[in-house]
Parts: C-alpha cells; structure tokens; sequence
C-alpha cells in the first residue's frame, strides 16, 4: 500500500518546511512540499496537508491574514470540508484560525492575540508542557487523555482569545481544545511561563468540530528525537534525555511529541 | 470631565520608505476582497497619542525625537499634532481607520521614559493607522467598514474583532481618538458560513 500523501503547504517566510517534512517521514508518511505559487487544484493529490511555522508574509498586517486570503487556502478549506487532515503548526496556526478553518468552518471566530506576559509582550520562545485533552482530534485521539508532551514554543502572536464571553469555555468542553498549557500539578494554567502567552483556557490548540483541522501553537516537529529534548524542562523528560544519550543511537529515539505525527499515520491506518 | 480637558498631542509616524505592510495589504485586498477591489491607494501609520500636562508642539516633537520608545529618526518621520488645527498627514477624502489591540493600547515603558525626562505623568497610547483612498464612484465609507473587521475568508482583513478594535472616520481623525469613542465600529455582518 502506498504512503499517504501529505502537502506541507509553504507560504513566502515560512520555514519550518524541513523539519515538518522529516517529522511526517518518521511516522511513515510521504510529504512534499507545495508552495503558494502552485495551483490551488494541486491540492486534490493528497491525502492531508500540513501547515508549517514561520512568518509567513512577515506577519505583514497580523500573523497568517495574508497568507488566509490566498486561493490556495481556499482550496485548503474545499479539502478540509471533505474530511482531510489538516494541522497548522504556529504560523500554520494562525493562518488556520484567520481562515476560519478552527474552531468553525468559515467565520473567524477567535484570533490568535499578541502574548500578554507579566512584564511585557510580544515575542517569546521557551519550553511548555501540554496535556492532551479527551477529544476527536485525529491528531490526537489515539493518545491518552492525560499525557504530557513537552513541546517549545516561538511566537510573538500565540494567544487563543475570544470575543464572545465564555467561548473559549464551551469549545474546552465540546473537545475542540485537545492541548492545554499545564502547570507542574499536571493542571491547565493560566499562570507564566506555564501558560506562556495568557491564552484564554491555557488553550495550545484548537480543531474544527469534525476534529480534523488541528491549530497548534507548540511546534512539535521540532522535537521528534529524544535526544533533542531540553534538559531543563526538568524530569521525567530530562531523566529520558538523558538516559537517551547513554545508549548507541538513543537520542534518536521517539520524543513525547512525535505521538502527534503517528496520531496522524494511525488515523489513515484505521480509514 | 475632567479627562477630556487634558492636553492631548498626537504622532502620526511612517516609514521613510514605501511601507512593505502597505504594499501587502493592499494586494491582498485588490486581487482576494470583493470590497478591495475599489481601493486606490493604502497607507499606514503608527499612531503615538499623550495626554497630561504636555508642552507645546516644538518641545513634544523633541522629547519624541530624543527616545526610542517613540520612533526612530533614521527610518522614520514622525507628524505631531498638538492642537484640532495642526496640520496631520491625512487627506480630506481619505478614509482613516484606527487598529488598536484590545486591552494593549499602553505603553507603559513610555511613559516611565517620559516621567524621567520631564518630570511629568503622561498617558501614552499606541495604535496603528490605515488610510485608504478608493475610485471615484466607490462608496468609500461603506467599503473601508467592510474591510476593517476581518469575519471570513472573504471579508475584512485590517483587525481580528476577537482581539482588535476599530474606528473609521473620514480626514483628519480627532485628538484623543485613542482613548476616545469616535467611529468605533463593531461586526455588522456574520462571517460566512461553508
């Protein structure tokens, strides 16, 4: 049986293409880049599509409003309707929720807001801890409810917010929000740097109703290996770090965050 | 009220160069926005406003010189309004639409600059400032109302009302416009629905 077929969709300033590319490969996937200035109807080939980080437009006007005007995206939502895994990594995030992709199928129904922290606000990059949520999320469904994945962040603009009072609320309790930012006590915060950015719900993902279009602002593809988990977001993974290192090629092992990927490869398994 | 006799000063701040942001936006909302298709011509500046016990214009415009906190001369030009009559930047016809994150419209560290310099407590705030010129024969006013507040794929782009607010006028906008409620707009039309 062949590879399904994965589209990592490359905006202009995006630049996570590679590693998004590698992350798909390990869990058994075939990807290849498309680029914006492709054919929107070179979407129809594949089987679901990935949307890397970076800045795409440089941010120009606001995190992913550009690139979520495109013909492409409009495609990306055309295949999105007929079922089709769709995961936007931070910047792929933003574009998500610009298009209204997460967490409806067409309004713009929250933004991605500037992170608020103690002091200031604006950019920052560091490490978090997300527990997965009960949820449909395709990305998430196989893994259990309860686990923590240790992920790095890096944006400027990564606060999932709401205008309408209590929405953020609703969407935690209709399994729309399968990550949350957690604190030490393994409960969702909203105290930083647990919550890095001040997100309404300690939200570090949102997906569409159906729970096949996953917006997340952690970057998973960037810590696939074991070998390649920080030391200081403490134990257990600093433990697995470095027992990791110890052994012939067991820093290559699976980190925590390549369950997202093979989420994905299991979901085309079970269809 | 006692706020709105304070003395208000206003900075309308742009690139020397051609705005990459400007360019952007503008093409995207030509060639993707039904409602963008009538727009001309779309410039932007960085809207600085203080309010307290300010000095006059001259001095404003040094002190705002002097620290990064504002702008930066090199690759910056910066126009302060002190009074109504002061010129500003914008054209008579142009639609001028007011961007300000909800909730982040302080600049705290300005301020403390300011205090150090002078000695004085001054409220500063910070939005973002689109001016959009259409066709003749466009409704000008309807159609930056439709571009202002992004609610789909296909309409509005300047703000998120999730996190953003707008007000839309049309020329000179008036002092105070931060703190103030002139043109605030709000989501007329649900986004749509695929």
């Amino acid at each position: 049986m062949s590879r399904p077929r994965i589209a990592i969709i490359q905006f202009p300033g995006v630049n996570c293409e590679a590693e998004s590319a590698r992350a798909l490969e390990r869990a058994g996937l075939s990807a290849e880049v498309v680029r914006w200035t492709q054919s929107p109807d070179t979407l129809s080939r594949f089987d679901g599509f990935l949307l890397p980080g970076g800045w795409s437009y440089q941010d120009r006007v606001r995190a992913g409003a550009l690139a979520a005007k495109l013909p492409l995206v409009e495609a990306l939502a055309q295949q999105a309707a007929l079922g089709r895994p769709v995961l936007g990594i931070c910047n792929g995030a933003q574009v998500l929720v610009e298009a209204g992709l997460v967490p409806g199928e067409g309004s713009i129904d929250v933004a991605l807001a500037r992170n608020r922290m103690p002091s200031r606000t604006g950019y920052l990059s560091r490490w978090v801890i997300c527990r997965i949520e009960p949820s449909n999320c395709v990305f998430t469904r196989a893994i259990p409810a309860g686990t923590r994945i240790p992920m790095p962040i890096a944006h400027g603009e990564g606060r999932f917010i709401s205008g309408k009072r209590g929405a953020m609320a609703r969407l935690v309790e209709a399994g729309q929000v399968p990550l949350r930012y957690v604190g030490p006590d393994g409960e969702p915060s909203d105290d930083y740097p647990y919550n890095p950015n001040a997100a309404e719900s300690a939200a570090a993902a949102l997906c569409n109703a159906a729970g096949n279009v996953l917006a997340m602002m952690p970057h998973p593809e960037r810590v696939i290996y074991a070998g390649a988990m920080a030391r200081d977001i403490g134990d257990p993974w600093a433990r697995v770090q470095d027992e990791a290192h110890a052994h012939a090629f067991g820093a290559l092992a699976d980190a925590p965050a390549m369950a997202l990927f093979r989420g994905l490869a299991s979901h085309f398994q079970e269809a | 009220m006692a706020a709105s006799i304070k003395p208000v000063a206003q900075a309308f701040i742009a690139l020397r160069a051609h705005d990459p942001e400007a360019v952007s936006a503008i093409h995207a909302a030509q060639r993707h926005l039904p409602e963008g298709a009538g727009l001309t011509r779309l410039r932007r500046w960085r809207l600085v406003e203080l309010r307290g016990a300010l000095p006059e214009r001259a001095e404003v415009e040094d002190l705002l010189h002097r620290s990064t906190q504002f702008y930066n001369p090199s690759k910056e030009k910066c126009t302060v309004r002190r009074h109504e009559e002061d010129a500003v930047p914008v054209v008579p016809d142009e639609q001028v639409l007011l961007v300000t994150e909800r909730g982040g419209e302080r600049r705290p560290s300005a301020e403390r600059w300011w205090r150090h310099e002078t000695g004085e407590r001054v409220e500063v705030r910070e939005g973002l400032v689109w001016g959009l010129t259409f066709a003749d024969g466009t409704d000008a006013a309807r159609a930056a109302e439709s571009l202002a507040l992004a609610t789909s794929r296909d309409c509005g782009l300047f703000a998120n009302p999730h996190a953003q607010s707008c007000k839309l006028t049309e020329g000179a906008p008036p002092l105070g416009w931060l703190a103030g409620r002139t043109g605030v707009l709000r989501p007329r039309r649900k986004g749509r629905v695929r």
